[in-house]
């Protein structure tokens, strides 16, 4: 199968490339590649996320996703790659001043889809996400583990090549963490997404084959 | 309460640069056409001792644009009433010439003396009477109203601007999170920034209203109203109805401007 990503001897850096973060690192993920991303905390694993999502350029090396090169890739380009991209964040990043079914549609607002197509999804990913009573309320109104839900939502709108989540779990309790990682374990095996998940610990209860890499000292290491 | 506050906070100081345009234009135009009044209505004396010509006159001094003989018939006429045809004729004969003299453009009371230095260095000329205090003390403190009006717009629309770039802080704040989520799902410029660009173009109408409805209130009622010839004259030329299209360009480019200031400094995703 294809790689959606391909890093090779890259190097990521903040301070105008002073400070290293990453250094040399190599690996290959695939179409439909469920990805564990784990290390300490400073280690380098947002910051490798945020550099797949082209936040953050690569000071040296190669970083391909979805077949551009994030260190020559130009703003347009960018934004084109992003549209096919599902990014999830800690701390949910929803538009509070929107209500909960226009936050999900927003990838397909972004796409140019006519209202009562955007309508007819809010709908049918409220559903998936046990949500559909919430869709006329704002995030504010909604607990953190619903909240999240909207976040997931929002990134399975537009069938996403790849997702990228950074912490989904990280300030939720269990119950809404299983489901979170259901959500995520659905889109991986029923549309062959790619999932990168950065987390501090893999969860206990997963179904799903995954790959695991470490991100320590400065390398992105896969263990097997 | 809040969303007034918000929207008053931006429509005042653009109301403050739009009204100190409008009246920067207007009296302008005012000083323009008392300027040229001036200039129309003034002109010197020049007493010769032979008839001279324009291109003579020309000659001793560039900004001479007008020439005109006053007919010595009618001073003799005037000045001497009652007396015999003969002794008129001699008086006639004695008499000078006099002449209306027109300037290219309004002069200073300096230029006014130098020109009459230029012409009396001709031996035909007997003398040149200028009225240069007269003219000049009217106009002076016309044109240092001006210049004071000049700077104390400069200065509104200075803090007029810094109010606005205030507030472009607090919209680049309260809008900072929705445009970065917006573009890290892949959202195009105008569709992040689409919210500004309406509330701030709205903003702009709205101060361009006001803006006008008070030029229009100065223009109909208080001009009309206001005694003084030049502005209930000269109405339609002091206050034109084309302002209202500048005043309006002028609000656009300015919300445009502050508008992409926010968007651009309100790129990457906050951690």
């Amino acid at each position: 199968m294809s790689n959606v990503i391909s890093a090779k001897n890259l190097t990521l850096a903040y301070d105008n490339g002073r400070k290293e973060i990453i250094k040399n690192a190599s690996f290959n993920i695939k179409k439909g590649d469920f990805v564990f991303i784990t290390g300490p905390s400073g280690s380098g694993k947002s910051t490798l996320l945020k550099s797949l999502y082209g936040q953050l350029k690569p000071k040296e090396g190669n970083l391909v996703v979805g077949g551009r090169d994030l260190a020559s890739i130009s703003s347009r380009q960018l934004q084109e790659l992003r549209t096919h991209m599902g990014i999830i964040f800690q701390d949910y990043k929803l538009i509070n001043e929107w209500t909960v079914a226009k936050n999900v549609v927003l990838p397909l607002m972004i796409a140019g889809y006519s209202l009562d197509v955007q309508e007819t999804q809010a709908h049918r990913l409220l559903k998936h996400v046990k949500l559909s009573e919430h869709a006329d309320k704002y995030p504010l109104e909604l607990s953190g583990g619903e909240q999240q839900r909207v976040g997931v939502a929002r990134a399975l709108a537009k069938n996403p090549v790849v997702i990228l989540a950074d912490e989904p779990t990280g300030n939720l309790d269990d119950y809404s963490s299983n489901v979170i990682w259901d959500l995520m374990e659905n889109a991986c095996q029923q549309l062959e997404t790619t999932v990168l998940v950065v987390t501090h610990k893999i969860p206990t209860i997963f179904s799903l084959p995954y790959r695991h890499f470490i991100i320590e000292s400065k390398g992105v290491y896969e263990v097997h | 309460m809040k969303f007034i506050k918000n929207h008053l906070m931006f429509i005042l100081p653009l109301m403050a640069i739009l009204l100190g345009i409008e009246f920067y234009l207007v009296f302008d135009r005012t000083t323009d056409s008392y300027e040229k009044g001036l200039k129309e209505g003034y002109t010197m004396l020049v007493v010769a001792k032979k008839p001279v010509t324009l291109q003579k006159l020309r000659q001793l001094n560039p900004h001479i644009a007008t020439l005109e003989a006053i007919k010595r018939e009618q001073i003799v006429s005037e000045v001497a009433q009652g007396v015999s045809k003969q002794s008129k004729k001699e008086i006639l004969a004695a008499l000078p010439y006099f002449y209306n003299v027109g300037l290219d453009s309004y002069l200073g009371t300096a230029a006014l003396e130098k020109i009459k230095k230029d012409l009396e260095k001709d031996s035909n000329i007997k003398r040149v009477e200028t009225f240069g205090s007269s003219y000049s003390s009217a106009y002076r403190l016309f044109a240092f109203i001006k210049f004071l009006l000049k700077v104390f717009i400069g200065f509104m629309g200075i803090v007029s601007l810094f109010l606005i770039i205030k507030q472009m802080e607090i919209w680049k704040y309260a809008h900072r999170e929705r445009m970065q989520v917006m573009e890290i799902f892949g959202a195009p410029l105008m569709l992040r920034a689409g919210v500004l660009f309406k509330v701030a173009i709205f903003d702009a109408f709205i101060a361009t209203l006001l803006t006008s409805a008070v030029f229009l209130y100065v223009k109909f009622v208080w001009a009309a109203q206001s005694g003084i010839d030049l502005m209930m004259q000269k109405q339609d030329d002091l206050f034109k109805m084309t302002d209202m299209a500048i005043l309006l360009g002028v609000a656009l480019l300015l919300v445009i401007v502050a508008v992409y200031t926010v968007v651009f400094s309100s790129k990457g995703v906050q951690e």
